[in-house]
């Protein structure tokens, strides 16, 4: 599309267009990756961390890392910020090692942990100011709106702050500093509804304004809505990268149909049925492959309803583990 | 130094009032020394009456414990006592308080290395030992010469006091390796008392026996009052002992700590 329209206004705007042009190369020299994750191995003793994971997220995006608790989501984050060190593999973030430069990386580096602790006897206030001291620029500003968007008491003491407010606080320092690169470890527990959308909106406007994001979580309506592409992660290891409108790609329909006599259970096991649940007149399944094979097989049947649905994230999430799950057995 | 000064603010608190209770121990122990020196006599055929060893264990001589620096080192058992605690708390406490309250999530990702860290809790902790000690010097002198009925040796006075800095930077050097080895300290004080006193226990087997291999084994032994009060100077081989001690302390909580692992919350 663009380069369409760059091509039609060469022969109107000749100058415009070199500048277009460069600006456009160096637009694509800029899309590197902000993070690029090769092999990263780390291993507690005999239990599991990850294994092998590699995956690299690009300048702008917003990633996302699923997968259930306990698969490494954690591990993998707090190898990139040297919170651990991995057992073997390496990362870099903007190009920087995450080992050795880890100080200099972390200067536009926002975190949010799923859980929040922070020094119980200090005001929200002198934390921030404390958390802004960390930057060589003066945050101040940026610390007040970000408290007003996200309505909190900057006087409070965090001793005496709920969970869903110790959050916010955690907000609210993990952003002062307008960091290019934000990493968010299940950010939104604790959070009511209201304000998990605040936070969205402001991840949103931080996104537009040019950074990247990082996103873990176990809840795929989050990573539905923020969420470019996606990491599966499972037991430690990577099991797909995908861009999260290919995964919502129409290859999945979700069918439903209810026929006039009871079917047998094998009538609709067919190539790419998967997830076939026979109940009397009423038969679920998805498919995936060409569409009119179904579309035969159906016709041959007598039947008084029929549904065929895109199926939501969720749906493909456990399809894709319960797979994955046959297969180990 | 913003790590320095938030640290040295949160324990603004504690070094205060363990100053002010290792004052107020010299106080009341000063305030029985006028009553102690008037009964030299009674006294002396008192305490001869008891063993040698344990006349050695609680670190007293006839003669020197009626001088009034006899009498001070005596009660400076205790006054070492308590600063190994402060030091020994101080130095597990303020290195394992990132791990212990969960901020380590918090400090540890912001944009500075792990020896920044380090070098400016150990900094701000060597500074509430020395304002301690500082003040305690003073005031104790202050004390000394109020109490003071003859001349005293400020010089011996001072070596005295000053071994209190030397102790507590042991123990302070070891509260840092401790931190830095034992995965997650739920609570420092039962940790920090348990060592103290297991190596005070040390310290009284030491003095009840004189074994000088038993004395490189605690700290307390490295400066004995006694030699000082008797030589005017220290004992040199547990001076190097003391470094030696403070020196690995010191090299194993940098390479452990910048190296460890950050247990998740």
């Amino acid at each position: 599309m663009v380069k369409n329209s760059m091509l039609g206004s060469e022969e109107k705007y000749g100058n415009t267009l070199k500048v277009l042009v460069v600006l456009s190369i160096k637009r694509g020299v800029d899309k590197m990756n902000v993070i690029e994750v090769k092999n990263l191995t780390k291993t507690y003793g005999k239990a599991r961390g990850i294994s092998d994971v590699s995956f690299n997220v690009e300048q702008g995006e917003v990633f996302g890392f699923i997968g259930p608790n306990g698969a490494g989501k954690s591990t993998t984050i707090r190898t990139l910020l040297s919170l651990i060190h991995p057992t073997s593999g390496s990362a870099t973030i903007f190009g920087k090692d995450i080992i050795k430069d880890s100080p200099a990386i972390k200067k536009d580096i926002g975190y949010l942990p799923s859980e929040v602790f922070y020094y119980e006897n200090m005001r929200v206030k002198d934390l921030l100011k404390y958390s802004a001291s960390f930057y060589k620029k003066d945050c101040g500003k940026r610390m007040k709106e970000l408290a007003k968007i996200m309505e909190l008491d900057l006087n409070r003491k965090i001793d005496d702050l709920s969970l869903g407010n110790k959050k916010k606080v955690g907000i609210v320092q993990g952003l002062l500093h307008e960091p290019k690169l934000i990493i968010l470890d299940e950010p939104t527990s604790g959070l009511d509804p209201l304000m998990q959308h605040k936070f969205f909106e402001l991840l949103e406007e931080e996104n537009k304004k040019g950074a990247t994001i990082l996103f873990s979580s176990h809840i795929l309506s989050e990573v539905q809505r923020l969420c470019d592409r996606v990491a599966i992660i499972k037991e430690g290891k990577i099991i797909k990268l995908e861009k999260i409108s290919t995964l919502k790609e129409n290859n999945y329909k979700k069918i439903h149909i209810e026929t006039t006599t009871e079917i047998g259970k094998d009538y609709f096991a067919i190539e790419g049925v998967t997830d076939l649940v026979v109940d009397r007149h009423k038969v679920d399944f998805l498919f995936k492959g060409d569409i009119n094979t179904v579309m035969k097989k159906i016709a041959t049947t007598p039947i008084v309803n029929i549904g065929v649905e895109e199926p939501d994230l969720e749906e493909i999430f456990m399809h894709f583990y319960e797979k994955e799950e046959a297969y180990e057995q | 130094m913003n790590i320095y000064l938030h640290e040295l603010n949160g324990h603004r608190k504690s070094t205060v009032l363990w100053t002010a209770t290792l004052v107020l121990v010299v106080i009341v122990f000063m305030s029985i020394y006028p009553a102690f020196s008037k009964d030299v006599t009674a006294f002396k055929s008192i305490l001869e009456g008891f063993p040698e060893s344990v006349r050695n264990a609680i670190g007293l001589e006839v003669n020197q414990f009626f001088s009034l620096l006899g009498f001070y080192s005596y009660l400076f058992l205790y006054i070492k006592l308590l600063g190994a605690i402060q030091a020994m708390n101080l130095g597990i406490g303020i290195i394992s308080k990132e791990v212990r309250d969960k901020t380590a999530d918090f400090l540890l990702t912001k944009p500075v290395s792990r020896v920044t860290i380090l070098v400016a809790k150990m900094m701000a902790a060597l500074t509430c030992i020395v304002l301690t000690n500082v003040i305690f010097l003073l005031l104790t002198y202050l004390i000394m010469s109020y109490t003071s009925t003859e001349p005293f040796s400020s010089k011996t006075l001072f070596m005295l006091s000053l071994t209190l800095f030397l102790l507590q930077l042991l123990f302070l050097s070891l509260g840092f390796m401790i931190a830095v080895i034992v995965q997650k300290i739920k609570a420092v004080l039962p940790i920090s008392l348990g060592v103290v006193f297991m190596f005070f226990l040390l310290n009284l087997f030491g003095s009840a026996t004189g074994d000088n291999l038993l004395r490189y084994l605690t700290p307390f032994q490295y400066v004995e009052p006694m030699y000082i009060l008797r030589n005017n100077s220290y004992e040199p081989d547990f001076l190097l002992a003391g470094l030696i001690v403070l020196i690995v302390s010191i090299v194993v909580s940098y390479v452990v700590y910048t190296k460890k692992d950050i247990p998740s919350v």
